[in-house]
C-alpha cells in the first residue's frame, strides 16, 4: 500500500472520503474481511498448536527405540531380555552404574465414563504409560512435578484412601499411585460430581490425593506433572509392574535412552539402525519422531487452506462488487480526476488502494479477534498416519506468522477484488465519463 | 405476476453484479455445504438406531483389541447359553494383518492393512454393500467367490489398488509389520465398488489362520506371538435395542470370556468414543466456521443488495408514483435477492453433489473412507442460499419500502 502510494501520488483523502461517506457498504465490506481473517487465524493457531506440541515433546539427545517395522509405541513389542541389552550399549550416558535409560509401556486404555454428560460418549481413551523407574524417566524426558506431588513408590501401589475405605469390599486390591499429565487431569475432573468438586482443592484439575476408578481397581493421584505444551500432558504414568499385567501386556513398547547431546543421538540411532544385531529394533532421535507424528498436522493445515481459500474467493466476489458499484457511482469524479491531470495510472491506484484500505482494517480487526483464541485449550490427535497416534490437548497458539498470513490473505483478497473495478475504472475515457 | 416479471428483469439488468452476487453466494453456500456433509456424515455414524443394528465386541481395555480366535464360535452366538437366550441375526469377525509391500524402503503407499474376514459375510455384514447396483453386485459377487475359492485373493479399494500400482490378477508379498515373520503372498482378484471402501482391502481369514497354525513347524515348535492374540473385534447384528441388550448382558456376564475381558457396544457408541478426541475441532466446525461462513454469505447479499437499492432510489420512486404501494416494492427487492440466492445456491450444491458424487467419486475423510455429498444437500443449498438472502435484504427492502417519492424528485430538481 505505501509502494502505491508513493508510486501513485493520489489523492488519498478523497478515497478515504468516499469510503467513509459509503460506511454502510464500506462496513459490511469490511466484516466480511474480519470474518475470514478471525477465522483462518483461530484455525491456524490450533495447527500452530499440534505443531508445538510435537516439536516441544522431544529432547534433541534422547533417542527412542521401538522394536522394528512398529509404525507406533503402540504397536511396539520388546521385551525384557531386548530391553537389557539395548540399554547398555554404547553412547548411553549413565549415571553411575545406571544407564539413563527408560524402560516404557505404552498402553490405551479404554475407561468408562462415571457421571458421563447426556449426549456425550460413555467411554473415553485413557493413555497409560507404565515405568519402571519413574525419577529416571522424569530425568530423560525432563518432566517436574507440581509441588505438594510425588513420584510413585517403588511398589507403584499404597492402602486404599480414608475417602475409598467404605468402598473396600468393591476395591479389594490397593490403589494404584499415579501421576497425571496437567491436560488429563483437567480433562478427568470433568467426572467428578458438584460436590466433589466444591470439596476438591483445584476445581479445574484433579489432584494430589483424588482418586477415580478404572479395571476395578481405585487409582490415587500422587502428583501432576508441569507437562503443559507436550503430549505426556495427557498421559497417566503408573508403575509398569502393576499396570502391564493388569491390562494384559507383559512386553515393553519403547526404551527412550539419553545420550550427551543431539549429535551423539545421531550416532546412537545409526549404530542401532545398521549395526546392532541382536535384537529387530528402529531407532529415532527424539524430535524426530515427534515430528513423524506431525501428519495430522499436515492434513489439517491443508484443510484449512483450501476452505480458507473458497471463503477468500467469496469474499472477493463481495469486494468487487463494492467496488464495480462504487465506480459506476462515481463515474463523473473519475472524469474530473483525468482532466485535472491524473494520469490512468493514478486512476488506478487510487481504486486499488480503496479497496486495500477496506482489507487493511478488516485485516487488522480480524487478526485481533483472531488472537483473542491465543491459549485456548482443544483435544486433538497427533498421528504418523500409519495407524496409532496419541490423543492430545493442546494450546492455540497465535503467533507473528499466523498474523502476518492473515494480513496477506485480507490484502490480497482487497488486491483481487479490487483489480477488475480499479482496470474498469482506469478504461474510462475523460470526456465519455463526464458526458 | 408482473411483480414476478420485474424480479426476474431486474436481476438480468446488471449482468456483471449479479454475476458477482450469485457467485460470492456459490462459493460460499459450497464451503457450508461441505462442512454440513461432513458433520451429517459423522452425525449419522454416532446416532444410534433403533433397529436393525450392529453391535461390537472388543477387549474390554486394551486398544488395540487383541483376543483370541478361539472366542469367536462363541461370540457368532451371543454367548448364548441357556434356553431363551438371544442369538444375533448375523456375524463378522475381523483379523487385522498388514505389511509393507517393500521392507527395504517403507512407505505410506507400499504400506498395506487388510481386514481378514470370512469372505460369505462381505455382503452381509459390511456397511452398505448389501445394497449395490447390479452390475457392482455382480462383480463383487465374483470377485468374493474367487476369495473362497482361492484362499490367497484378496480384495482391494480402488485408491487402494492405485497407491500400491498393481492391477486385477496380479501378485504381490505382503511383509508383515503387526505379524513379524509371516509374510504372506497375494493375487489381487477383484475390487471393491466405488466408495466407501476405496482404501480399503480384505482378505480371507483363513490363510492368515493357517499361516499362524503352521508357524511352529517353521520356529521350532514355538507358536506366533500374535497366535493367542489374532482376533480384533467381532461385528453382531442383532434386531433391536431390546435384543442389543441381552446379547450385550450374555457376553459380559460368560466366564468363557475371562482373559482377555470384552465390552459389547453398539457400533454408533464405539465410534462417538472414538472421534471424542475430535470432539473441539467438530465443535468449532459447527458452532464457529459454519456461522461464520453463513453471516459472510449474508453480508455479500446484504451489500450487493443495498447498493442496487442505492442506486435505483429514482426508480422505485416512479414505481410508487405508477401506483406501486409500500409493500410491493419492499416484495420486489426481497424478491431479488431470493432469487439470486436460491439460484445460486440450488447451482452450488448441484454442482458440488455432481463434482464430489459424480467425478471425484466421493471427497476423502481419513480412516471413515469417501464423503459424499447427501441428495438431502440438494435442498439445503437453495434453502442456505434463501435465508441469508432475506437476512441480507431485509434492511435494503425496508429502506427501499421507505423511499419518500417527494424527496426523491425534490432532489432531482
Amino acid at each position: 500500500m505505501l509502494v502505491l502510494l508513493a508510486v501513485g501520488r493520489v489523492p488519498l483523502r478523497y478515497n478515504l472520503r468516499n469510503l467513509t461517506v459509503r460506511w454502510k457498504t464500506t462496513l459490511m465490506t469490511g466484516l466480511a474481511f474480519v470474518l475470514v481473517v478471525s477465522l483462518l487465524t483461530v484455525m491456524l493457531a490450533f495447527v500452530n498448536g499440534m505443531y508445538r506440541l510435537t516439536e516441544a515433546s522431544g529432547q534433541p539427545g534422547n533417542v527412542v527405540i521401538l522394536s522394528d517395522g512398529a509404525t507406533d509405541e503402540i504397536f511396539s513389542n520388546l521385551s525384557p531380555v531386548d530391553v537389557g541389552d539395548i540399554e547398555n550399549q554404547p553412547g548411553i550416558l549413565r549415571d553411575g552404574n545406571r544407564p539413563l535409560a527408560s524402560r516404557e509401556t505404552y498402553l490405551v486404555v479404554t475407561q468408562p465414563i462415571v457421571n458421563a454428560i447426556p449426549g456425550r460418549p460413555k467411554r473415553r481413551f485413557l493413555q497409560v504409560r507404565g515405568i519402571d523407574d519413574v525419577t529416571t524417566a522424569a530425568r530423560v524426558h525432563g518432566l517436574a512435578l507440581y509441588p505438594g506431588g510425588m513420584w510413585f513408590s517403588a511398589a507403584g501401589v499404597q492402602a486404599l484412601p480414608h475417602s475409598e475405605q467404605d468402598q473396600a469390599e468393591a476395591f479389594p486390591h490397593p490403589a494404584i499411585q499415579i501421576v497425571l499429565g496437567e491436560g488429563i487431569a483437567r480433562e478427568l475432573a470433568q467426572d467428578r460430581t458438584p460436590q466433589q468438586r466444591a470439596a476438591a482443592r483445584d476445581p479445574q484439575r484433579l489432584d494430589v490425593g483424588e482418586t477415580f476408578k478404572l479395571a476395578d481397581r481405585v487409582w490415587l493421584v500422587v502428583g501432576v506433572m508441569q507437562s503443559g505444551g507436550s503430549t505426556f500432558d495427557s498421559e497417566v504414568w503408573a508403575r509398569r509392574s502393576v499396570v502391564g499385567p493388569l491390562f494384559g501386556r507383559e512386553s515393553y513398547s519403547t526404551v527412550v535412552v539419553r545420550t550427551a547431546n543431539a549429535q551423539a543421538a545421531r550416532h546412537v540411532k545409526n549404530y542401532f539402525t545398521t549395526q546392532y544385531r541382536k535384537a529387530a529394533v528402529q531407532a529415532l532421535v527424539e524430535t524426530e519422531y515427534f515430528a513423524s507424528l506431525s501428519e495430522t498436522n499436515w492434513e489439517f493445515l491443508v484443510t484449512i487452506i483450501f476452505i480458507t481459500t473458497v471463503m477468500s474467493i467469496g469474499g472477493v466476489f463481495g469486494v468487487m462488487n463494492t467496488m464495480f458499484a462504487a465506480i459506476s457511482q462515481r463515474i463523473k469524479d473519475i472524469g474530473v480526476l483525468r482532466l485535472l491531470g491524473y494520469s490512468r495510472r493514478q486512476v488506478l491506484i487510487c481504486f486499488l488502494l480503496e479497496s486495500l484500505a477496506i482489507a487493511l482494517v478488516g485485516g487488522v480487526v480480524g487478526c485481533l479477534l483472531g488472537t483473542l483464541a491465543d491459549g485456548w485449550t482443544a483435544n486433538s490427535v497427533v498421528s504418523s498416519g500409519a495407524g496409532g497416534g496419541k490423543f492430545v490437548v493442546l494450546k492455540l497458539s497465535v503467533d507473528a506468522l499466523i498474523l502476518t498470513v492473515g494480513m496477506l490473505v485480507s490484502l490480497s483478497m482487497g488486491l483481487l477484488g479490487g483489480l477488475a473495478p480499479a482496470l474498469s475504472a482506469m478504461r474510462l475515457r475523460p470526456l465519455e465519463a463526464l458526458r | 405476476m408482473k411483480l414476478l416479471f420485474l424480479i426476474v428483469k431486474n436481476v438480468g439488468r446488471s449482468p456483471l453484479r449479479s454475476t458477482l452476487t450469485a457467485l460470492g453466494v456459490m462459493v460460499l453456500v459450497l464451503v457450508v455445504t461441505l462442512v454440513w456433509s461432513a458433520l451429517s456424515f459423522l452425525d449419522g455414524l454416532t446416532r444410534e438406531k433403533t433397529k436393525n443394528l450392529k453391535a461390537i465386541v472388543t477387549e474390554r481395555w486394551r486398544i488395540p483389541s487383541q483376543m483370541p480366535y478361539t472366542y469367536v464360535p462363541k461370540l457368532a452366538e451371543g454367548a448364548a447359553r441357556y434356553p431363551g437366550d438371544v442369538k444375533p441375526q448375523d456375524w463378522m469377525a475381523w483379523q487385522f494383518y498388514g505389511g509393507t509391500l517393500d521392507p527395504t524402503k517403507q512407505t505410506r503407499n507400499n504400506v498395506l492393512f487388510a481386514v481378514a474376514m470370512d469372505p460369505s459375510k462381505v455382503r452381509t455384514m459390511m456397511d452398505e454393500l448389501d445394497q449395490l447396483a447390479p452390475g457392482d453386485s455382480a462383480e463383487l459377487d465374483e470377485a468374493i467367490r474367487r476369495m473362497q475359492n482361492q484362499r490367497n485373493g484378496m480384495i482391494l479399494g480402488r485408491q487402494r489398488l492405485k497407491a500400491v500400482e498393481k492391477h486385477l490378477g496380479d501378485r504381490m508379498t505382503v511383509h508383515s509389520l503387526n505379524y513379524k515373520g509371516i509374510n504372506l503372498e497375494f493375487e489381487i482378484v477383484g475390487t471393491f465398488p466405488a466408495g466407501r471402501y476405496d482404501n480399503s482391502a480384505v482378505m480371507n481369514a483363513a490363510y492368515l489362520n493357517e499361516a499362524l497354525d503352521a508357524y511352529p513347524r517353521k520356529s521350532g515348535g514355538r507358536a506366533h506371538p500374535m497366535a493367542q492374540r489374532s482376533l480384533n473385534l467381532v461385528w453382531l447384528r442383532v434386531p433391536d435395542m431390546e435384543a442389543f441388550s441381552r446379547v450385550a448382558g450374555q457376553i459380559i456376564s460368560s466366564p468363557y470370556f475371562a482373559n482377555p475381558a470384552v465390552k459389547c457396544e453398539t457400533a454408533s457408541s464405539g465410534i462417538a468414543a472414538f472421534l471424542d478426541a475430535f470432539r473441539d475441532i467438530l465443535w468449532g466446525m459447527r458452532w464457529l466456521f459454519s456461522p461464520a461462513a453463513l453471516v459472510t454469505l449474508s453480508l455479500v447479499i446484504a451489500n450487493a443488495i443495498s447498493i442496487s437499492v442505492r442506486e435505483r432510489r429514482m426508480e422505485l420512486a416512479v414505481l410508487k408514483v405508477l401506483g406501486f404501494r409500500p409493500v410491493q416494492v419492499m416484495l420486489l427487492v426481497l424478491g431479488e435477492a431470493l432469487l439470486l440466492g436460491t439460484t445460486a445456491g440450488f447451482a452450488s450444491t448441484s454442482l458440488a453433489y455432481l463434482v464430489a458424487n459424480r467425478w471425484m467419486g466421493g471427497v476423502p475423510l481419513g480412516m471413515f473412507g469417501s464423503l459424499y455429498i447427501p441428495a438431502d444437500a440438494l435442498w439445503w443449498g437453495p434453502a442456505i442460499g434463501a435465508a441469508a438472502a432475506l437476512a441480507g435484504s431485509i434492511a435494503p427492502a425496508l429502506a427501499a419500502r421507505n423511499v419518500k417519492v417527494a424527496e426523491v424528485f425534490s432532489h432531482v430538481a
